[in-house]
C-alpha cells in the first residue's frame, strides 16, 4: 500500500517514514500543504496522512482542495492537543479520522489499518468522467447506452476514475483489487473487458497502456 | 378467394425472399471455409403475412392496396440473421452493403445506441433490383427487404421482451420495465465479454 505524508517537522516526518516503511508500506513525503495536493495528483494512494499546521497550504486546504477535485482518498489529519475547531473543520472537511499529537505509533498503524479497511466509505456511489458515470451500487456504467459491470469490472472503474490521468501499475492493481491473488493476465483481460464496455456505451473516455504495465484512464481528445 | 394484399406479386415475393437467404448461407458458407468461423448462427426469413400486412396498412393509416404493401411498408419480406459475436454482426452488414443489386436504404444501429428499454439489434433496409417487373410497372423492378442483426442474446432477450408485451396492464410496470432493462444491459455486458475474450484468444 502507497501512503501520502506531509508534515512538515523534518525529524518527526524522517520517524513516521521509517516506521510506516517498516511496517510494509510504501511512503512519499511532502513538507507542506501545497507539495501534498501537487503529489495527490500524481500517484494513486491508498491513504493520506496531513498535519494541519503546516507553511504555504495548512492541511485543511489541501484536504478541502482535493475533495473539491473529486479525490476522496482516505485522510488522517495530525493536529494539536488544544485545538477542538480544528479537529471539527476537519471532519467537516472530509478527513476520515484524526490523530492528537503527541501520538503513540501504535495508534497511528491501527488507525491506518482501520481507514484503509473501510476504504470505500467515503467513496461516492456515482462518480463521473467526462461523459461517463459509474454507479457503483447499480454496478453500471453509462454514457448514451448503459452495460453492467461485473463486481471486480466495477472496482476496477472506481479505481481509474477516482484517479483519472493517473498512471496506475499492474503491481497496484494486483495488490488493491486482486489482494495479489492474481496475475498480469487477468490484470490485461479486466482493462480489456473495461474498454470493450465503455466502447459499447459509446463513451468519452479510454484506458491506454500496454499488458503488464502501466494503465491510464483519459478523456478523448484530452491528452493521455 | 379474397386479393392478397400483394396483388400478384407474392410468389415473387416469396421467391426474392430465398434468394437473399440463399445468398446470405452462400457467404456465410465462403466464411467458414476461409476462417473456421461461423458469423451466421442461424437466419430465419419470412414474407409477412396477410393479416400482419394488413393490420400494419391499417395501423398506419394507409389503405389496404398491394401498392401500400409493397411501396410504403418496407417490411414485406424480412430476414432476421442470429449471429454469435457481436463483430460478426457488422462482417454480416459489409457483405450485405456490398451485395451488387441492392441499395441500402436505411440502416439503423442500435446496438452503438440502444433504445431507452434496452432493446439492441443492427436494422437494414434494402431496396432489391430485380428483373421482375413492379406495380409501378418499371420493368427492372425494385423490392424492399428488411433486415435485423443480432446476437444470440438480443435475439433472446428481444423475443422475451415481446411475449410480455402481450400482457397489458401489469402491476408495477415501472419496476418491470426497469429491470427489463437491467437484463438487457447484462446480457450485453456478456456479448461484449465474450468477444473480448475471443478477441484475445485470436490475438494470442
Amino acid at each position: 500500500m502507497r501512503l501520502l505524508l506531509a508534515e512538515d517537522e523534518k525529524e518527526l516526518s524522517r520517524a513516521l517514514q521509517a516506521i510506516l516503511n517498516h511496517s510494509g508500506y510504501a511512503v512519499d513525503a511532502v513538507y507542506n500543504g501545497q507539495e501534498a495536493v501537487e503529489q495527490a495528483g500524481k500517484n494513486a494512494y491508498d491513504a493520506m496522512i496531513f498535519d494541519i499546521m503546516m507553511p504555504v497550504m495548512d492541511g485543511i486546504t489541501a484536504l478541502k482542495t482535493l475533495r473539491e477535485q473529486a479525490d476522496y482518498t482516505p485522510v488522517l489529519l495530525l493536529t494539536a492537543k488544544a485545538e477542538v475547531d480544528d479537529r471539527i473543520t476537519g471532519l467537516d472537511a472530509g478527513a476520515d479520522d484524526y490523530l492528537t499529537k503527541p501520538f503513540a505509533m501504535g495508534e497511528l498503524l491501527a488507525r491506518i489499518r482501520s481507514m484503509t479497511r473501510r476504504n470505500d466509505t467515503y467513496t461516492q456511489k456515482k462518480l463521473t468522467v467526462g461523459s461517463v458515470i459509474l454507479d457503483t451500487s447499480e454496478q453500471s456504467l453509462s454514457c448514451e447506452n448503459s452495460i453492467r459491470l461485473a463486481n471486480k469490472e466495477v472496482k476496477l472503474a472506481e479505481l481509474f476514475m477516482n484517479h483519472a490521468g493517473i498512471a496506475i501499475s499492474t503491481e497496484e492493481i494486483l495488490d488493491k483489487i486482486w489482494n495479489n491473488d492474481g496475475n498480469g493476465k487477468a490484470v490485461w483481460m479486466y482493462v480489456c473487458f473495461l474498454n470493450s464496455k465503455l466502447q459499447s456505451i459509446n463513451a468519452d473516455i479510454t484506458i491506454s497502456g500496454e499488458e503488464n504495465g502501466s494503465f491510464t484512464l483519459y478523456v478523448v481528445g484530452e491528452s493521455a | 378467394m379474397t386479393d392478397s394484399i400483394y396483388g400478384g406479386y407474392a410468389n415473387i415475393l416469396e421467391e426474392l425472399r430465398s434468394m437473399m437467404e440463399e445468398r446470405i448461407n452462400t457467404y456465410t458458407k465462403e466464411v467458414y471455409q476461409e476462417t473456421g468461423l461461423k458469423i451466421c448462427e442461424h437466419l430465419i426469413a419470412r414474407v409477412k403475412s396477410e393479416d400482419s400486412m394488413r393490420e400494419k396498412c391499417n395501423r398506419k393509416g394507409v389503405p389496404e392496396t398491394p401498392e401500400s404493401a409493397l411501396k410504403r411498408m418496407r417490411d414485406s419480406i424480412g430476414i432476421r440473421i442470429i449471429c454469435p459475436f457481436i463483430d460478426d454482426i457488422y462482417e454480416n452488414v459489409n457483405r450485405l452493403r456490398n451485395f451488387p443489386d441492392c441499395e441500402v436504404v436505411e440502416e439503423k444501429d442500435y446496438i452503438r445506441h440502444a433504445k431507452p428499454n434496452g432493446y439492441r439489434s443492427y436494422h437494414m433496409i434494402l431496396e432489391l433490383e430485380t428483373n421482375y417487373p413492379d406495380i409501378l410497372g418499371n420493368p427492372k423492378g425494385k423490392f424492399f427487404v428488411e433486415i435485423q442483426l443480432r446476437t444470440i442474446a438480443m435475439d433472446s432477450w428481444a423475443a422475451l421482451e415481446h411475449q410480455m408485451k402481450y400482457k397489458k396492464h401489469i402491476e408495477n410496470q415501472e419496476l418491470i420495465v426497469e429491470e427489463l432493462k437491467r437484463c438487457a444491459d447484462e446480457l450485453a455486458s456478456c456479448d461484449v465479454s465474450m468477444q473480448t475474450i475471443r478477441n484475445l484468444i485470436y490475438q494470442g
